[in-house]
């Protein structure tokens, strides 16, 4: 009798944790996006999942879940069965500077496994036209001659542009950060640009997607983007131009996640199916649109992006002694 | 391109069919999705996005702008019907509205609501169109100090919808600031009476707790006395507004409007603390202050008014700075985004047509909305004639599935339970929901302004009072209090020498 029950058990258990990759998928597959509707998460996930829609043979439903800096979703996917059913729009702050900064996260970027980095977000830093501030080397002397009065404004604590802010002057040899320029979170990257706009906030460093329009219009003047190539509209120096190429690894990506637990066979073949959906056209438009590049990386490049890029954050968040304590 | 040009150009874009059907469209699948409890204005205009990506750029953002308008009206339905707010911003109809159709005069307060709503919005799209660039200016001065006092000053408020107890109001509001604190901190990021939990993270939903706190009460006091309402089936009674209770409201409206196109223009506030700040207004000028929360129609015409009067005064700031006033303009902004077009100084110079085709189409919306509210109103006011047994539980089902809905979380539908079984203690003890709910809408933003402020000025006080916005809330704010107190003691006295003339004569009584 007790062997039987064994045997069912252990039979349940082969049941429950073989791949089902062979007949997977067989019911509709469920896309988390951990952030607000209408951001650049949102729109940057839907776009795909429509795409994905016309290759997956099973249909995607997307499903935002909010709240925490997109920790919330984050361990909604954490914790979901590994078996290809539930996925992530993880991006650069819930998998890189939220983790990085914020050791009271109640996940960890080696909890989820990696299947595809797709987008590229060049970063800038913009300070508000009617600034004294013209060049990146202005607002270097600003901060030096008044520590503690200049201040930049972000997406929230843990945010990318919380963390580019810092990052971007400490490359430029402000020693103390944390004490030496003021951090003001707010509601996302529309506010955060609104504080620049209205003076709140001295400087904003982040995606230039948001920044754009600003920039375009003349409110707002850009100091340097942080990849070596220039940006369309940004008039402003690269970082090969500055001759810092630490600046490069202070960029936004947006991948597909799912945990730890799924499977080799699962993440080959949505690496097959992101390979066509970032081929489609209308993806590819909206993707232009809103000024981020398509990079598509395969499942293991995308595990080791995303884990040098954590690491490489991590480290960085130690030795600047910006990590948030409780 | 001369303004003449522009307007011919513009005209000549809004004049299709196509627009006008598209907006149209858009406009009632707004009122449908709000009037459904837990779908809100920001979801529907959301879930219709994607749709407009393959249209003419002003098809699309016409649509988006008919679903955002209709919406914000279409939550005015199951709030009054139902007590079961379709968008947050709909709480302040439903203090009124909801006592109304138990009295039978369902009708009449959806006829208000649509007028109300109708006139807010025209109101509010004039406003975008002639003094879009005066406001997009005071909007700039608007920063977090400016947003604190007038945070403070809207905290008076409470005093207006506490009913007969100032003290358990105020109670009952300190319940509000303390749920909102639930939650990552925002400015620190350190967790809050989390309690390790990553839903409880993301803070108590403000839908769930909306909704358990005004329909689930209702639910609870039928089942536990289903006596009291059997075989009494509410009536519809008579949509049509007389006269005299449409002039007596004109002048809610007008001002609900005012401070609707006020609050909209400014980045981040949004419509539910207008409709409040319109109401409590309201409350205090009219005649009949001591019916308000028990069935006044020009309640429900100034919560809608102030709701519906932020509805295009949000575009002020998204088109002539290109910053996004609420979440649901940050939406449209991603669909400007899509089509090319980036909203702010340059939208106006590069494609001056657009704008004006823009103007025409809104102020087309709020004729449009006259009709489609016209029938939405005929066709939902039935729902006041589904005998009790069978309406509570379809409204608890509806509840648990708009609510499940908003993101997918059973976690959600567990605070709607727990905040509707606090709601029905509440009302038992005869404490009031509304301060407590406003409360808990604006806690959070008294929150983040003050310790913004406070980084802005590295601790220093005296930002409180950098400029003459702050100095206008703050002496509101002491007008206000001292006209509290005043009415308050006034109260107390009427109470006092009520009591001494249904008392037998004393000697010797001084004031």
């Amino acid at each position: 009798m007790k062997k039987t029950v064994l045997a069912i058990a252990a039979g349940a258990a082969v049941a429950a944790t073989a791949p089902a990759a062979a007949d997977y998928p067989n019911r509709p597959i469920q896309m988390i996006i951990p952030f607000g509707v209408g951001g650049a998460t949102d729109i940057s996930g839907r776009a795909l999942s429509a795409a994905l829609g016309k290759i997956v043979p099973q249909p995607i439903v997307v499903t935002n879940r909010t709240g925490a800096g997109g920790a919330t979703g984050s361990v909604v996917v954490r914790d979901a069965d590994g078996d290809g059913y539930t996925l992530l729009y993880a991006r650069v702050g819930t998998h890189t500077t939220n983790p990085a900064l914020n050791p009271n996260l109640p996940y960890t970027v080696d909890e989820f496994r990696f299947i595809g980095v797709y987008e590229i977000n060049p970063v800038a830093c913009v300070v508000n036209s009617n600034s004294d501030i013209h060049t990146i080397e202005d607002l270097i002397e600003e901060v030096k001659a008044n520590p503690g009065f200049v201040s930049f404004s972000s997406a929230g604590v843990g945010s990318m542009p919380h963390f580019a802010g810092l990052m971007v002057l400490s490359v430029f040899g402000i020693d103390d950060v944390d004490e030496d320029v003021i951090h003001i979170p707010t509601e996302g990257d529309g506010a955060a640009l609104t504080a620049v706009l209205q003076g709140t906030s001295d400087f904003y460093c982040g995606s230039t997607s948001p920044a754009a329009p600003f920039v375009a219009s003349g409110q707002m003047r850009p100091l340097l983007v942080t990849t070596p190539e220039a940006v369309p509209g940004f008039d402003a120096p690269t970082s090969a131009d500055l001759n810092m190429p630490e600046l490069e690894v202070m960029v936004g990506w947006t991948g597909i996640a799912g945990p730890a637990s799924l499977p080799d066979d699962i993440a080959g073949m949505w690496g097959e199916w992101l390979a066509e959906a970032v081929q489609d056209a209308e993806f590819l438009r909206i993707m232009e649109a809103g000024g981020s590049q398509v990079r598509l990386m395969d499942p293991e490049e995308s595990v080791r992006f995303v884990n040098t890029a954590a690491d490489a954050f991590a480290t960085m968040a130690r030795e600047l002694g910006i990590t948030l304590v409780d | 391109m001369s303004f003449f040009d522009a307007f011919v150009q513009g005209f000549a874009l809004v004049a299709q069919w196509e627009s006008l059907a598209f907006l149209a469209l858009g406009i009632a699948i707004g009122v449908v999705a709000g009037a459904i409890p837990g779908m809100s204005a920001t979801m529907a205009v959301a879930l219709t996005l994607p749709f407009t990506f393959a249209m003419q750029p002003i098809t699309g953002i016409l649509l988006l702008l008919g679903v955002y308008k209709g919406g914000i009206f279409g939550g005015s339905i199951p709030a009054i019907l139902i007590k079961t707010p379709g968008t947050p911003a709909s709480s302040a109809t439903a203090l009124d509205g909801y006592p109304m159709a138990e009295q039978g005069k369902a009708g009449k307060a959806l006829s208000m609501a649509l007028y109300a709503s109708c006139i807010a919005d025209f109101v509010s799209n004039l406003a975008l169109i002639l003094v879009a660039g005066w406001l997009a200016a005071f909007a700039l001065n608007f920063g977090p100090p400016e947003f604190f006092t007038l945070i403070v000053f809207s905290l008076t408020i409470i005093a207006g919808v506490s009913g007969d107890s100032l003290l358990k109001g105020a109670v009952a509001a300190l319940f509000g600031l303390l749920l909102a604190t639930v939650g990552m901190d925002f400015i620190g990021g350190t967790n809050r009476f989390t309690f390790g939990s990553p839903d409880m993270m993301a803070g108590l939903n403000f839908i769930a707790v909306l909704i358990g706190l005004f329909a689930l009460p209702e639910i609870f006091s039928h089942i536990r006395n289903p006596k009291e309402r059997e075989g009494n089936v509410r009536k519809l009674g008579d949509s049509h507004l007389t006269r005299e209770e449409f002039r007596g409201s004109l002048k809610s409206i007008l001002r609900g409007s005012a401070i609707g196109v006020f609050m909209g223009s400014i980045p981040g506030i949004g419509a539910a603390p207008s409709a409040f700040l319109s109401y409590s207004e309201a409350r205090r000028a009219s005649p009949n202050r001591e019916n308000f929360g028990k069935g006044e129609i020009e309640g429900v015409a100034a919560a809608e008014a102030g709701n519906n009067g932020v509805a295009g005064a949000t575009l002020i700031p998204l088109l002539s700075l290109g910053i996004p006033g609420d979440v649901i303009t940050a939406i449209i902004i991603g669909a400007f985004m899509i089509h090319g077009l980036t909203p702010g100084p340059l939208l106006f110079t590069n494609h001056a047509d657009l704008v004006y085709a823009l103007f025409i189409g809104l102020i087309a919306s709020s004729v449009l909305l006259l009709f489609i509210g016209w029938f939405a109103v005929r066709g939902f006011r039935y729902v006041a004639d589904i005998p009790s047994n069978l309406l509570f539980p379809s409204v608890l089902v509806l509840c648990i599935f708009g609510v499940f809905a908003i993101n997918n979380s059973i976690f959600d539908v567990g605070v709607m339970l727990v905040m509707g079984l606090l709601g029905y203690a509440m009302l038992l003890l005869k404490f009031p929901a509304a301060p407590f709910l406003i409360a808990f809408i604006l806690g959070p933003l008294l929150e983040d302004k003050f310790r913004q402020s406070m980084l802005m000025s590295r601790g220093e006080l005296d930002i409180f009072v950098r400029g003459p916005i702050t100095i206008i809330f703050w002496c509101l704010t002491v007008i206000s209090v001292v006209l509290i107190v005043r009415s308050t003691m006034a109260a107390a006295r009427i109470r006092r020498q009520q009591r001494r003339t249904s008392m037998p004569p004393r000697t010797g009584t001084n004031g």
